[in-house]
């Protein structure tokens, strides 16, 4: 029987729907893991990132920080992370949101940067005060640039739970991993597409997130900005 | 969270013996690295240059090659070169396949969107000091297009770093094996100069695309 | 315009990275006499696989061959096809489990070592592949519990855990749930099913600190491990002999099998013993020396069986 066939078969195998090694299982693990990272990240860095350009202060830093991020090997961050605080989810979600922070940060600082001044000035004059004029005329203008780094932090999260099989987690990856070891190919492939289908599925999400975020008057003026918006594979 | 391995013997995040005794492991690791990247972002780039020339003019064609290249883009590294091992082999084919591919992704985008956004009204400059279609890519457009290039080399290059450490899973791994052989054996000093060493790579090749931009397009914003 | 600059800087650039890739490589450690060849050696992705990957490439590189090693190279799924279609020339396999690997799990192996090869062998031959003598070291999977648990659940034995394993939880590498003398193995020889499987590594790190944080009450580690003691775990005995004889065995391509290679590795099992191998194994993963160190040393010690 070909590949497809065999992969095929291993999907319509109930075997594999159920039990602590099954579909809906491993999906759960994963999206634990990648959830998790994901908010805790964007509870850190996007406050940072927004003070950071709000105020306009240590701009090159927090430009620069992404760079270095993505710098970053996940493999070895996720082995690192085992050998410092040893087995479990902790380690594995703590180097995930590492992984997570800087395009949080890079953008929310660029999107609130690219605020125009002229904006700004009119709700200062308009009596709004700080906070305020931060949260309800800033944000909402910053709100794309802002949603496509969660977008590039959740996909680069999505990616790299998948190497938390290497460390004895859990998640899709297990099956790529366990398929692997054991050279069975359909359950590597099996693996692959379920990753692969997740990662897709988690960029539809965002994306009506963001639609849903967008002020109005916003989604009808065409953001150059978030075509560069560049996705990065590190996993 | 439960303590790390407990060994007794106490094993310092940096063994300098063992890093002293071992250089010629690490340089091995890290040209095997560089040779895994240089290989995967030039043929990227020989390959994603031609296409998205190519693509830039027919919409379904663009369409397509942003379709194919995308979807491959989503799946995970692990589960390509884990998939490839059967048909070629543990092998530097096996590590550049996918790495190639993605880097195409990349690289062709950028291509189109640099392409894009030259002005119409150079265009038909060009065009109106007689610019055949060629001349008029080569010395024209391209050029113009270089700073989006440029910047999607730069995403190319460190992100082919990084996933190069994966493929110590395949026997390969450049300074992945290192990280690799620190995890196998409980061994603190390995992963460390592994990790620390791609972080420099990566650092020190942007760094190195950035200033190759800037002397090459000297005009552009930094990106 | 005058692009010329620009593409001749461009056409540098490239052709610089690529002379630069396609260059030097760093040269290897060879013996500078001229080699009789070159042999690829490989290793399972578990220290002591290293040790013996280098006792074999270092004696035949004092012989005079060039070897390339591929240690850490996966597991025996991953190893044995690469053997195959000629990507390596030799692994150091374990008698009974290689056996149970060719033979498709038919379960031919059995406690006697030289039958146990023969069978091996008849299985090899028509792939192209050979087992040489099988050294007296011996490296069977074991199974063991911390102390403590073994106190808890009052158990010795393998046969104890019967009656408990749907209580416990078994760890060991992926591989586990698929191999005769792992996982079905268990089932089938003792009745234990348990509570669930997590699949670690091969007796290395994650093994170790999934004990340590009672993830696990069961795991897989080898006979051969010199660090157990210090560990505090405790094995526990094979009472109905699941496991049968997985002395160390070099496999290798009939190609590279020349009568020469044959006597260099002959004479490296035959010297070979189980408290080399545990002694080897606790000076690699107690006190952090490099397996290829270490394999060297035991060589240098005697003389290389010369």
């Amino acid at each position: 029987m070909s590949l497809l066939g065999l992969v095929w078969q291993w999907f319509m195998d109930p075997q594999h729907w159920q039990g602590s090694n099954g579909v809906p299982t491993r999906l759960v693990e994963h999206l634990h893991l990648s959830v998790e990272s994901v908010l805790i990240g964007a509870v850190i860095a996007l406050p940072i990132g927004i003070a950071l350009g709000h105020y306009g202060k240590f701009g090159t830093v927090a430009i620069n920080i992404s760079n270095t991020g993505r710098a970053i090997p996940s493999f070895g961050l996720l082995v690192l992370a085992f050998q410092v605080f040893g087995l479990g989810d902790g380690p594995i979600i703590l180097a995930l949101t590492a992984l997570a922070i800087p395009p949080m940060v890079t953008n929310s600082y660029v999107a609130l940067r690219e605020v125009d001044p002229d904006i700004k000035d009119a709700a200062r004059g308009m009596g709004y005060r700080e906070l305020a004029q931060v949260l309800r005329v800033e944000l909402p203008l910053a709100v794309p640039l802002i949603m496509a780094g969660v977008r590039t932090s959740a996909l680069q999260v999505v990616a790299t739970a998948t190497l938390a099989a290497f460390v004895a987690g859990g998640g899709l990856g297990r099956y790529i991993v366990d398929g692997y070891a054991t050279q069975v190919y359909q359950e590597m492939v099996a693996g692959a597409i379920l990753v692969a289908g997740l990662a897709l599925a988690t960029e539809l999400v965002l994306a009506v997130l963001q639609r849903a975020l967008v002020p109005r008057g916003l989604r009808l003026l065409k953001a150059p900005t978030t075509r560069r918006a560049a996705v990065f594979k590190v996993a | 969270m439960a303590a790390g391995v407990f060994l007794d013997y106490v094993d310092p995040w940096i063994n300098w013996d063992w890093l002293g005794s071992h250089v010629p492991l690490v340089l091995a690791t890290l040209w095997q690295h560089v040779e895994l990247t240089a290989v995967a972002v030039v043929a990227g780039l020989a390959i994603a240059l031609p296409l998205g020339v190519i693509a830039h003019r027919s919409g379904s064609l663009r369409l397509a090659v942003l379709l194919v290249f995308g979807v491959f883009y989503t799946i995970p590294s692990l589960a390509l070169f884990a998939a490839l091992v059967p048909y070629t082999g543990l092998s530097g084919t096996t590590a550049e396949i996918p790495l190639i591919g993605y880097n195409v992704l990349i690289l062709v985008r950028n291509v189109l969107v640099g392409l894009d956004e030259v002005p119409k009204d150079v265009l038909d400059a060009a065009d109106g000091m007689g610019y055949r279609p060629r001349a008029r890519l080569l010395r024209v457009e391209l050029p113009l297009a270089m700073p989006s290039i440029f910047a999607g080399l730069r995403v190319a290059i460190v992100s082919t770093i990084g996933l190069v450490t994966i493929t110590a899973i395949i026997g390969l791994g450049g300074l992945g094996a290192l990280i690799y052989k620190g995890l196998i054996e409980s061994f603190h000093t390995p992963l460390v100069v592994g990790l620390v060493l791609s972080i420099v790579l990566a650092v020190v090749a942007d760094l190195a695309a950035a200033a190759a931009q800037r002397l090459a397009v000297p005009w552009a914003r930094a990106a | 315009m005058n692009r010329r600059p620009l593409w001749m800087m461009a056409a540098l650039a490239v052709a610089a990275i690529v002379a630069a890739a396609c260059g030097g490589t760093p040269s290897s450690s060879a013996t500078s006499t001229p080699s009789k060849g070159t042999l690829t050696v490989a290793g399972f992705n578990f220290p002591e696989s290293s040790i013996l990957a280098y006792l074999y490439g270092k004696s035949l590189e004092h012989d005079g061959y060039k070897i390339n090693y591929k240690v850490n190279l996966g597991t025996r799924e991953v190893v044995a096809p690469a053997l195959e279609s000629g990507q390596i020339d030799l692994y150091a396999g374990y008698a009974a489990t290689d056996l149970e690997y060719y033979d498709k799990k038919a379960g031919e192996a059995t406690g006697d070592v030289t039958l146990t090869v023969q069978r091996l062998n008849n299985h090899l031959q028509s792939m192209g592949l050979v087992a040489l003598n099988a050294s007296a070291a011996v490296d069977q999977n074991a199974f063991a519990m911390t102390k403590a648990n073994s106190q808890k659940y009052n158990a010795t034995k393998l046969s104890d855990l019967a009656p408990i394993g749907n209580q416990l939880v078994l760890g060991a590498g992926p591989e586990c749930p698929t191999r005769p003398y792992c996982e079905p193995g268990l089932k089938s020889t003792y009745g234990i099913t348990f509570k669930d499987f997590k699949a670690l590594d091969t007796d290395g790190p994650l093994t170790r600190a999934a004990f340590a944080s009672n993830t696990i009450q069961v795991g897989l580690v080898f006979s051969s491990d010199g660090d157990l003691t210090k560990l505090g775990l405790v094995v526990l005995q094979d009472d109905k002999h699941l496991e049968a004889a997985d002395n160390v065995v070099p496999i290798l391509r009939q190609q590279a099998a020349t009568d020469e290679v044959r006597a260099v590795l002959n004479k490296v099992d035959s010297n070979l013993t189980t408290t080399d191998l545990i002694t080897m194994n606790s000076q690699v993963s107690i006190q952090h020396q490099d397996p290829d160190a270490v394999a060297v040393a035991y060589l240098q010690q005697h003389a290389y069986f010369a």
